[in-house]
């Protein structure tokens, strides 16, 4: 009779492990610190030009503005600069104007949406069904007006809605002083930026339609979909990540960009009624030389905008469906 | 519209002379398929063979640019595919990103605008066959890819469609789920009997689940028959090829009559092919599979050969000798590299192709039929 036992197979040994075995006595001495610095220094020294730009151009005017924002200033670089704390803000904070420019602002932001959003949602899904060359031809035509330069279109604006000769008013039969009533004015300003901005508009709304994967719209329609339901049920909620961003745009940058209009067709009026929030902020500055109070309104503004940013992109964050 | 328990619908789709083409390139080229109800007919071929082509063109996505369709007695070729009765299952699934599994599965329901009682009723019915119950408030990028793909398997099953249609609905899946998933997919094909047309480029999928095979290749019908049929009787050097792993041994050689019986030969290699007749030599291609081949001892009739490489499969081995022959058998097969080895083959085990056009030949003796 043979007696034996079972052994148990031993596990392979880890490679961590064999490498403590065997290696405990060439523990390796820690490089010399300028080893270390060459090693690590490279990705910040990528980084070096774009950073320094940043901060001359950026950071450095921003820290500038808020130190402005507390001293009373002319701009006139012989008159000295005089130290008033918070002072500028009260002022600027109790002058009816503010409030008024901040409503302007709203108005003009709601005036644009249309062009920010529905029109270019529209034509890019209309356009969408043109193929080949005249796809082409009818994006560069929408795109067009975006590569005139804002004075240049304000210039010949001024023609079209003059109240005697204009087209306009020829073509509406109406005899409107558009930009010298108080009214028209801002309608004016909108349309015209409006029709400065949809082809941008319509060009990011064309890329986001493009980033749809198609496979969405013909599972939707082997699934019964008419093609407005696809248009309704599927295209334009998976559309909302690139609507947000629209909406985050339009909010954040259209009192900005009709500034050349305002500043070329009506400078702020006809009675303030076209002076919105940055309007307002460059008329302290340049108009009024008062630099302390127009550097604490675009500190104000500053601060309003990233609040307004904050909420808009935590909200566009959850619209997007992270589509893979 | 068919409800539960309706009498079952007969569809039968039919393709005429389907063409497509892409500018100069023709992707698929006058097919012609006649799938019979409750079948499950297997697109098989490699990329770009025009299988996806052909299964958009059934689903309406794509309108072929000859040819007519047929689903049962009706004309199809120019309904738009919210009008045909089928249902499609897609390579990417596509989930809608923004909707909950159980609106997702509804959404065929919805758009037919079903109440949403009934809706929900059969959504539920539907999750519960697919075990997906516990998901149906998650959102598809919170599934797992098994997940997703049951999730496209329910929104197509919802609606009971005339017939399904699936695009490599696996291929998304790693190689155990894959397994698991194509045990499904037939099980649910076995109670459902509805007709299904698949699209694979994996043959194992094909083989497995088919009750018929049309194998594509360049946008043609290279051979339609039951996965046996297919892989027992290959139509062309092209399917011997394609199907089998590793794929047939093809080998230019001769047919010629030697004392009254017909032997193929090339260097190295002379095989019976078990025909008592007397022709003229011509020239063939031999094929042989790897799994028919069997080692003999050196000196015998057969393909001469020196073993290069040997891999384990685990169960079997595979030796690849310097010829480009592959033999496969039961491990061990007892060689090693740089072994001279000799192959034989039973006779019914060749296969021979013309050596011009691919194409299988058959012995058809003068009196009595008699196949290769």
């Amino acid at each position: 009779m043979v007696s034996g036992a079972f052994v148990e197979v031993p596990a392979p040994v880890r490679s961590r492990e064999a490498c403590a075995a065997g290696m405990t006595d060439t523990v390796p001495a820690s490089p010399a610190p300028w080893q270390r610095v060459r090693r690590i220094a490279p990705p910040y020294l990528y980084l070096l030009p774009a950073v320094v730009l940043l901060i001359v151009w950026t950071y450095q005017p921003l820290a500038q503005t808020f130190v402005l924002s507390t001293y009373s200033w002319n701009l006139v670089p012989s008159t000295p600069m005089v130290d008033v704390g918070l002072g500028n803000y009260e002022r600027l904070l109790s002058s009816p104007e503010l409030g008024r420019s901040v409503w302007r602002t709203v108005i003009v932001i709601l005036g644009m949406l249309p062009f920010t959003l529905v029109i270019p949602v529209a034509v890019a899904l209309l356009t969408r069904r043109v193929r080949g060359r005249a796809q082409g031809v009818y994006r560069a035509l929408v795109f067009a007006p975006m590569l005139v330069a804002p004075v240049a279109g304000a210039a010949v604006w001024q023609w079209l809605l003059d109240p005697s000769a204009g087209a306009v008013n020829r073509v509406l039969g109406t005899d409107v002083n558009w930009l010298n009533t108080a009214g028209t004015a801002q309608l004016s300003i909108i349309v015209i930026t409006g029709w400065h901005v949809v082809g941008f508009a319509v060009l990011v709304v064309t890329a986001g339609l493009a980033g749809i994967n198609p496979d969405y719209a013909a599972a939707a329609q082997i699934d019964g979909a008419s093609r407005s339901q696809v248009t309704r049920w599927i295209t334009v909620p998976l559309l909302s990540p690139t609507l947000a961003f629209l909406v985050l745009m339009t909010v954040l940058l259209s009192a900005q960009w009709t500034f050349p209009l305002i500043d070329t067709l009506t400078q702020g009026g006809p009675v303030g009624s076209t002076t919105n929030l940055y309007y307002l902020l460059w008329e302290y500055g340049f108009r009024s030389h008062d630099a302390g109070l127009a550097a604490a309104a675009g500190v104000l503004f500053f601060l309003g905008f990233i609040v307004v940013a904050a909420l808009l992109t935590r909200l566009a964050e959850r619209l997007s469906h992270h589509d893979d | 519209m068919r409800g539960k328990g309706a009498v079952a619908v007969v569809s039968r789709i039919q393709l005429q002379g389907l063409t497509r083409r892409f500018g100069a390139v023709t992707a698929v080229d006058d097919i012609g398929l006649d799938v019979a109800d409750g079948e499950f007919l297997v697109l098989l071929g490699p990329s770009g063979c025009g299988k996806s082509t052909l299964l958009r063109m059934i689903a309406g996505l794509l309108p072929p640019s000859e040819g007519r369709l047929w689903l049962d007695d009706t004309d199809i070729t120019h309904l738009p595919p919210q009008r045909r009765d089928v249902a499609m299952v897609f390579q990417s699934y596509a989930l809608y990103p923004h909707l909950s599994v159980a609106r997702n599965i509804g959404f065929p329901l919805r758009t037919r605008k079903r109440p949403r009682a009934e809706i929900k009723a059969k959504v539920a019915e539907v999750a519960a066959t697919l075990g997906l119950t516990d998901l149906l408030d998650r959102k598809p990028r919170e599934l797992s890819g098994g997940q997703r793909q049951r999730v496209a398997l329910g929104r197509a099953l919802v609606r009971d469609p005339g017939a399904f249609l699936m695009d490599e609905p696996l291929s998304n899946l790693d190689a155990k789920l894959r397994a698991g998933t194509r045990a499904e997919i037939a099980e649910l094909h076995r109670r459902l009997r509805a007709t299904t047309v698949y699209v694979t480029h994996d043959q194992v999928e094909a083989m497995t689940m088919a009750t018929r095979i049309a194998l594509l290749n360049e946008g043609r019908l290279e051979q339609l028959g039951t996965p046996s049929e297919v892989y027992d009787a290959p139509a062309s050097v092209f399917a011997a090829t394609f199907l089998g792993s590793p794929s047939m041994n093809v080998v230019d050689a001769t047919v010629r009559a030697v004392d009254g019986a017909l032997v193929a030969e090339a260097e190295g290699l002379r095989l019976s092919l078990g025909i008592d007749a007397d022709i003229p030599d011509r020239p063939v291609r031999l094929g042989v599979r790897p799994e028919h081949l069997t080692l003999t001892s050196s000196g015998g009739q057969g393909i001469r050969a020196i073993v290069t490489a040997v891999e384990n499969l685990g169960s079997e081995e595979v030796a690849h000798c310097d010829t480009g022959v592959s033999v496969r058998g039961p491990r061990p097969l007892g060689v090693v590299p740089g072994e001279a080895v000799t192959l034989s083959a039973r006779p019914g085990h060749l296969h021979l192709f013309d050596h011009d056009s691919g194409r299988r030949l058959a012995w058809q003796a003068a009196s009595v039929p008699q196949p290769v």
